[in-house]
């Protein structure tokens, strides 16, 4: 089985003033290509700044991070951006979409960054996607004309339109009702599996952790617990 | 296409619809900005219109295109000696004319005098023209004549400078003595009766000098058939600075002469002039900085507003050359708003200016504003220097959200993110 991303001995500590806080407190974990996994733990269990290292968003105190078989470590800002462009596909808690781009346009965005010069090629795959989201008939609308439900699924779309290594999602599910929580979760299970995209997401909420393959729980900075669970298995 | 970039097109409609996201914001400062261009445009036209004119002046009433010289007067040329006549007039000026780009000569005898009506007396710039012959051809001082008439053929008398008439009190029909000092140094009087008044709007003509027949000056003077100066005019087409320098080419192998452009002759004036833009240049310039600094700030406060937005387009691989390539679209397009609102508005106003005029002497009477210009100003309308402003406004503008826009890509995507 090819892997995803592996992290090996991670550390993350943030100055607060003259304080240190460590966040993250020695984490190796291997994120298996195609996986659905889940990180759960309580705030300040260093899920969100996991999440921050995987996606080059920030860099790690130790450690050493591979995505896509490629090291992150040591690379500038510029390289970094090229490297979450070519690697990865983010889904931010609150949609994060451009209010002055339209759906279509917004989920545009990563493929004009990614260099695709070719209007047409970059109009089909764009619109296949937001079909397959189930957002085809609002394509041209802007995100303030959405509901939150819809705007998460702008945000699944421009995270995959590019076929990432890579989807890191932080919490998002936390700005939702839980029926429209199910859905985006339904979505993004739905484009796991046909696509075999890999999905890394943070969550508290036991209900989004069930769609999962694999869950890992995080204490303090620590792994407390890594298990692969069936889909639909009730998690506690 | 550079990766992590958007294409000039997609970063400059990105950038023109972030700008509609705070309209008012965005209008206020648009608004500053086209206020100081208006400013700058209707100063530029106007002070290009004046400069103009006032060149004109200069060329049609004083000095011509060029002037010669004898070797030695221009020199000497304020104390207005007759010790450096140009003899051998009709030699000289058939090689001058054979000068591709010359339109006409003309011989003329300048010197000082004193001008009394019996109770006052000022001393004066006298100039001694040729009426019959060749100086209408290169000066328009027929249209310059306000009361009387111009000088006849044969016709002994004096044009006066119109602020002179004031002074002494006289009119076309009066008499004035005319008070000189010959070449030889003997003093020479002659009562002429005034013809006409001259209103150029050119102090030292109209506040300081007389004009009367090249032969009366040569006859009170002892002259003979010297003359001072020839002056020239060039073809209405030729252009300046080339035919100069075939003139002077022309006229260096001729023993005892100099020729100088009208420029070289008024380089006070010309100084002068530099002063003022120089002058106009810092006052518009803090003033358009003002307006800059306007969106600077505007740039600032949504570098600040969308810091959650930049974190995710850093996060989906937007370099940090992108970001700052926004930010300075931005930038400019509020420039290039504000600049094109300013701008038509300014054209209105030119157009109108430059086809009515302003009336100068309704606004300033006799004042003297520094420039020959009387009657009115016209407003210069120059398409090619409103688009260079406009430009100009677009670029300047974009160099204020430099800072902004530094600011903005510089940032850590992490750190964006959380930006509350």
């Amino acid at each position: 089985m090819s892997v995803a991303a592996r992290l090996l001995d991670i550390t993350k500590t943030y100055q607060v003033g003259t304080v240190e806080v460590p966040a993250v407190r020695g984490v190796s974990l291997e994120v298996e290509a195609g996986a659905f996994l889940s990180m759960a733990g309580p705030s300040g269990s260093g899920k969100t700044t996991l999440l921050n290292l995987l996606g080059a968003l920030d860099t790690p105190t130790s450690g050493a991070i591979w995505v896509g078989g490629q090291a992150i470590g040591g690379l500038s800002s510029k390289d970094l951006a090229d490297f979450r462009n070519t690697h990865l596909g983010f889904v931010f808690q609150t949609f994060n979409l451009v209010p002055v781009l339209t759906v279509r346009e917004n989920v545009e965005l990563p493929l004009q960054l990614h260099g695709i010069t070719d209007k047409g090629d970059r109009k089909q795959r764009v619109e296949r996607l937001l079909r397959e989201v189930g957002l085809g008939d609002l394509m041209d609308r802007r995100p303030a004309e959405l509901s939150g439900g819809q705007q998460q699924r702008v945000a699944v779309a421009r995270a995959l339109v590019k076929n990432p290594t890579l989807v890191l999602a932080d919490e998002p599910t936390a700005n939702l009702d839980s029926h429209t929580a199910g859905e985006i979760m339904a979505l993004m299970q739905s484009m796991n599996e046909k696509f075999g995209t890999t999905f890394v997401f943070s969550t508290h909420d036991p209900l989004v952790m069930e769609h999962a393959t694999r869950l890992v729980r995080l204490r303090d900075g620590l792994i407390e617990s890594d298990e692969q669970i069936e889909r639909g298995h009730h998690v506690v | 296409m550079i990766p992590g970039t958007l294409q000039p097109w997609a970063t400059l409609r990105l950038g023109w619809r972030n700008l509609a996201r705070n309209r008012r914001r965005t209008w206020i400062t648009a608004t500053t900005v086209a206020f100081a261009v208006l400013l700058l445009q209707l100063s530029l036209s106007f002070m290009t219109g004046i400069e103009q004119q006032s060149f004109d002046n200069l060329i049609n009433y004083q000095t011509a295109h060029a002037k010669l010289f004898a070797e030695g007067y221009f020199a000497n040329r304020d104390e207005l000696p007759l010790d450096y006549p140009i003899t051998d007039l009709e030699a000289l000026q058939d090689a001058i004319r054979g000068v591709d780009g010359i339109a006409a000569t003309t011989p003329r005898l300048t010197f000082s005098a004193q001008l009394s009506n019996g109770v006052d007396q000022l001393p004066c710039l006298g100039t001694g023209i040729q009426v019959a012959g060749s100086d209408t051809d290169v000066f328009r001082l027929p249209q310059a004549v306000v009361e009387g008439t111009y000088l006849q053929p044969d016709e002994e008398g004096l044009l006066l400078g119109s602020g002179l008439a004031t002074f002494f009190g006289v009119s076309p029909g009066d008499w004035l003595t005319v008070l000189a000092k010959t070449q030889a140094g003997a003093y020479e009087a002659l009562d002429l009766p005034i013809v006409g008044l001259l209103g150029t709007g050119n102090p030292l003509i109209d506040q300081n000098s007389f004009l009367l027949p090249l032969q009366t000056a040569r006859y009170m003077l002892d002259m003979q058939d010297a003359a001072t100066e020839v002056a020239v005019r060039f073809d209405a087409t030729a252009r300046e600075p080339a035919t100069l320098r075939r003139l002077q080419g022309a006229t260096e192998n001729l023993d005892g002469l100099e020729t100088k452009g009208w420029r070289d002759i008024e380089e006070d004036f010309m100084a002068l002039v530099e002063v003022k833009r120089t002058g106009r240049g810092i006052f518009l310039g803090i003033f358009i900085i003002m307006a800059i600094v306007g969106v600077t700030n505007t740039i600032l406060m949504a570098s600040f507003e969308r810091t959650r937005e930049i974190g995710m387009l850093m996060a989906i691989g937007l370099r940090g050359a992108g970001i700052r390539r926004l930010f300075l679209a931005e930038g400019a397009l509020t420039g290039l708003l504000g600049g094109a609102i300013g701008s038509a508005i300014a054209m209105i106003f030119i157009a109108y200016w430059a086809t009515v005029g302003l009336d100068l002497t309704a606004m300033y009477g006799d004042m003297d504003i520094g420039y020959p210009v009387a009657g009115i100003l016209y407003a210069a309308f120059s398409i090619k220097s409103i688009v260079i402003s406009w430009l100009l406004i677009g670029v300047l503008a974009a160099l204020a959200a430099l800072y902004p826009a530094a600011r903005a890509s510089r940032q850590k995507p992490v750190e964006a993110l959380r930006y509350v």
